[in-house]
């Protein structure tokens, strides 16, 4: 039986914030931040993450954030594009909508992290996944929750994933 | 064959021992796995050396498809029909991923700019390193280098015009890049006189002229300022429709756009750091002591923010927020217990008085131990008006003013998203400066040059009303803020800043040490000539100048000559005829006798 083709996976971390958090949170929020990040996955030449716009794909290092300031190695997968791309479709129908956004709970980085899971079983690291929580635990945080929850973030040059012909 | 139970529910269930039937079998081999659709979780129970394939039949039973339809996915490996759960190494409370593939043949990515090449011609605005390499071809291009990043336009850069492989373009591009960046910045000497929209720039704020000659200068504030466009580009704010009051300006700087408060209506989408720009230029820019003291640093990274003629109104738009902003952060919370004697007469004391006041209060925050976070105290200071809370930490503060805040309604929320904008609009200009200031050290060369600009032209009294301006003490606190925490922060690099104040004419250079606590010239009324402490290493003294005088003229406090009646009499007594000298050596020392009798005692002078 030949081998199955292993595509390399990998993880796409941006400081949303170039650098500011890590100068301003000791003053801000009482505690250091290393940046806000946003992640996307790169798989299949291709880079996919998760906005308020849904989940939109696009060149490697495409959009107006430019390139990453780190890249994770996440591991390989057999999953080939085609399913990949199904799985994402079904992502983007159900749990990840548009309107699903929201900047604490179900954010980029959960996308990142549910679609490193189904590619190669592994988690993100978790100092992107506890940024929230990091944040929300401070009373800068807590105070600024509610304008805080009304931002979305969606950093422009992708486009959109979804089914050409609405079958499900 | 081995009897297959299958259970399915939304939520996950807590692992249960393996193999409590519902149909009576209990067998050992057998495993839960968890199986994972897009949108459902379900759990399986099934037996360890059943084969993908019947597992996969039992799936298209569950989910309603066809055989062909469904991939399982397991640690990133797809599973084949002939494996068996176990040798794929599945146990318990593993979950297994299910695609259902559509019914139709196999999709592709739709990517009409996958084949788009660098060479495709430029209507974007911005200058990534990664795809700059099409930036470059022309001097009409360098303008818009210049120009674009000054002016941030959002339309153009949305389409993804990059390569699908950075790695190989990048280098190419980032040698282009160096050489023509290189090229343009070194000409901007005859890009000034080539281009009438940088003489026009120039001509109205003399700063820039520092800021387009030299490169690295700009290299870094087109860096900071592109940082800071993409980050407002990338985020937007939600808010429910509201009424347009003003157009959306196409100038970024100049965000009309406030964080929720309904007293403005405007309009959907804010832009959370057009606030920061537009909030510290008003802070700065209207005031011609303030500019001085925040010095050209500041005004450089404004500059290429600012378009050469920002419109009255939208200038007329942004005090009235402040007004609004310091009245309605006046109106003291309803808890009393926050109600400091302060807050009660900055309530009545109307606008003029709320900054000054804030400056006094910033005064006790200053004078404790410098890990205070510096501006978060003006933050707090503003909502809470914590007079005493100095020694605890700004987030013991903002701990209680959250707790009070609670209880009221949007406003108060407002009144801390009004606080905490401010503090961010204050900071990031802040953060540049120290930025620009840690990164260039050969800047101080530069300012070196420049003819120091003096303070002897201006006159006492201007000097004195000028202090008056609560704004321009905000900036003196803001100055001493940041050199606090430089201080604390690298102490190393105080010297730097002193050389940089130095040629900007306020004091000789470092090898003074803070004398004696010297008059200022005001306390000495006949003076004409104003003269500034020698040196500032101890940066709430600064303040402890101030407070007084500015207490003076806003007259938001308790006159002196009632507060320190006490301390006038005995002078009076002691011999100390000289009424408005004692009265000045009193406001000096804050009251405390022994002091202002030393005081008093020295010749009094320059």
């Amino acid at each position: 039986m030949e081998p199955p083709n292993l595509y390399p996976v990998k993880l796409y971390v941006y400081d949303l914030s170039k650098g500011l958090a890590r100068r301003l949170s000791p003053i801000m929020l009482g505690k250091q931040l290393e940046g806000i990040w946003h992640t996307s996955i790169v798989v299949h030449k291709d880079e996919f993450f998760f906005g308020s716009g849904g989940i939109s794909s696009c060149p490697p290092g495409g959009t107006l954030l430019g390139p990453p300031d780190t890249v994770v190695d996440v591991g390989c997968t057999e999953v080939t594009e085609e399913i990949f791309l199904e799985y994402l479709s079904s992502l983007g129908e159900s749990l990840f909508r548009g309107e699903a956004y929201n900047l604490f709970e179900h954010n980029c980085n959960t996308f990142s992290n549910e679609v490193a899971q189904f590619l190669t079983g592994r988690k993100i690291p978790s100092y992107i996944t506890d940024l929230p929580s990091e944040v929300l635990s401070t009373p800068f945080g807590q105070a600024l929750r509610p304008f805080l929850d009304s931002i979305q973030i969606q950093p422009p040059g992708g486009n959109s994933v979804g089914r050409p012909d609405g079958q499900s | 064959m081995p009897h297959i139970i299958s259970r399915t529910s939304r939520m996950p269930q807590s692992r249960c021992h393996v193999g409590v039937p519902e149909h009576g079998n209990v067998f050992p081999g057998a495993v839960q796995v968890i199986v994972k659709t897009p949108d459902i979780q379900s759990i399986f129970t099934v037996a360890n050396d059943a084969s993908v394939k019947q597992f996969k039949e039992r799936l298209s039973a569950h989910f309603n498809c066809q055989l062909e339809q469904l991939e399982l996915v397991f640690m990133g490996c797809l599973l084949r029909d002939h494996d068996t759960l176990s040798q794929r190494g599945i146990r318990d409370g593993h979950t297994i991923y299910v695609v259902i593939k559509s019914k139709h043949g196999s999709r592709s990515l739709a990517h009409p700019f996958r084949n788009l090449l660098t060479n495709s011609p430029c209507h974007q605005d911005r200058s990534t390193k990664g795809n700059s390499s099409r930036v470059f071809p022309s001097a009409g291009m360098s303008q818009t280098k210049v120009e674009s990043p000054l002016l941030m336009k959002s339309d153009a850069p949305n389409v993804g015009t990059q390569n699908p492989d950075v790695e190989s373009p990048e280098h190419i591009a980032q040698m282009l890049e160096n050489i023509c960046v290189q090229t343009l910045l070194s000409n901007m000497g005859q890009l000034n006189s080539e281009y009438p929209d940088i003489q026009e720039l120039i001509q109205h704020n003399p700063g820039a002229s520092l800021l387009l000659d030299n490169s690295e200068i700009l290299g870094q504030t087109l860096e900071l300022a592109r940082h800071l466009a993409i980050i407002r580009e990338i985020m937007q704010i939600q808010r429910p429709a509201q009424n347009f009051e003003h157009p959306l300006n196409p100038q970024p700087y100049l965000g009309l756009e406030m964080i929720p408060n309904e007293a403005y209506g405007l309009g959907q989408s804010y832009n959370f750091n057009d606030q920061m720009f537009s909030g510290m230029h008003d802070l700065l820019g209207d005031n011609s002591f303030t500019t001085l003291l925040a010095g050209q640093v500041v005004e450089q990274v404004q500059t290429p923010f600012l378009s050469p003629s920002p419109s009255e109104e939208q200038w007329d738009q942004f005090p009235t927020a402040h007004v609004t902003y310091a009245n309605s952060c006046g109106l003291p919370s309803t808890n009393p217990t926050h109600a400091t004697p302060n807050n009660v007469s900055h309530a009545s004391g109307g606008t003029p008085a709320t900054a000054a006041t804030m400056g006094q209060s910033h005064v006790c925050a200053v004078q404790q131990p410098a890990g205070i976070p510096a501006l978060s105290s003006i933050a707090v200071t503003k909502e809470l008006q914590e007079d005493g809370k100095g020694t605890t930490t700004s987030l013991g503060s903002s701990d209680q003013g959250v707790e009070d805040l609670q209880q009221s309604d949007e406003q108060t929320i407002t009144q801390i998203t009004g606080g905490m904008i401010r503090l961010l609009r204050n900071h990031p200009f802040i953060a540049a400066q120290m930025l620009l200031l840690m990164n260039m050290p050969q800047l101080n060369e530069q300012w070196r040059q420049q003819p120091p600009t003096a303070l002897q032209p201006l006159q006492l009294s201007e000097l004195l009303s000028a202090l008056a301006n609560p704004k321009a003490s905000q900036a003196i606190l803001q100055i001493e803020h940041g050199l606090q925490l430089l201080a604390t922060e690298a102490p190393v690099l105080l010297p730097c800043i002193e050389s940089y104040l130095w040629s900007l004419g306020w004091f000789p250079p470092s090898s003074c040490s803070y004398p004696d606590p010297m008059p200022w010239a005001w306390n000495v009324p006949d003076t004409a000539e104003p003269q500034w402490p020698e040196c500032c290493h101890k940066p709430g003294t600064v303040l402890q100048r101030l407070q007084p005088l500015s207490g003076d003229s806003s007259q938001s406090q308790q006159a002196p000559e009632v507060h320190f009646r006490k301390q006038m009499e005995c002078l009076q007594a002691m011999g100390f005829v000289n009424y408005p000298a004692n009265l000045q050596a009193l406001i000096a020392t804050d009251g405390d006798m022994n002091a202002a009798i030393q005081k008093l005692k020295r010749p009094q002078g320059l």
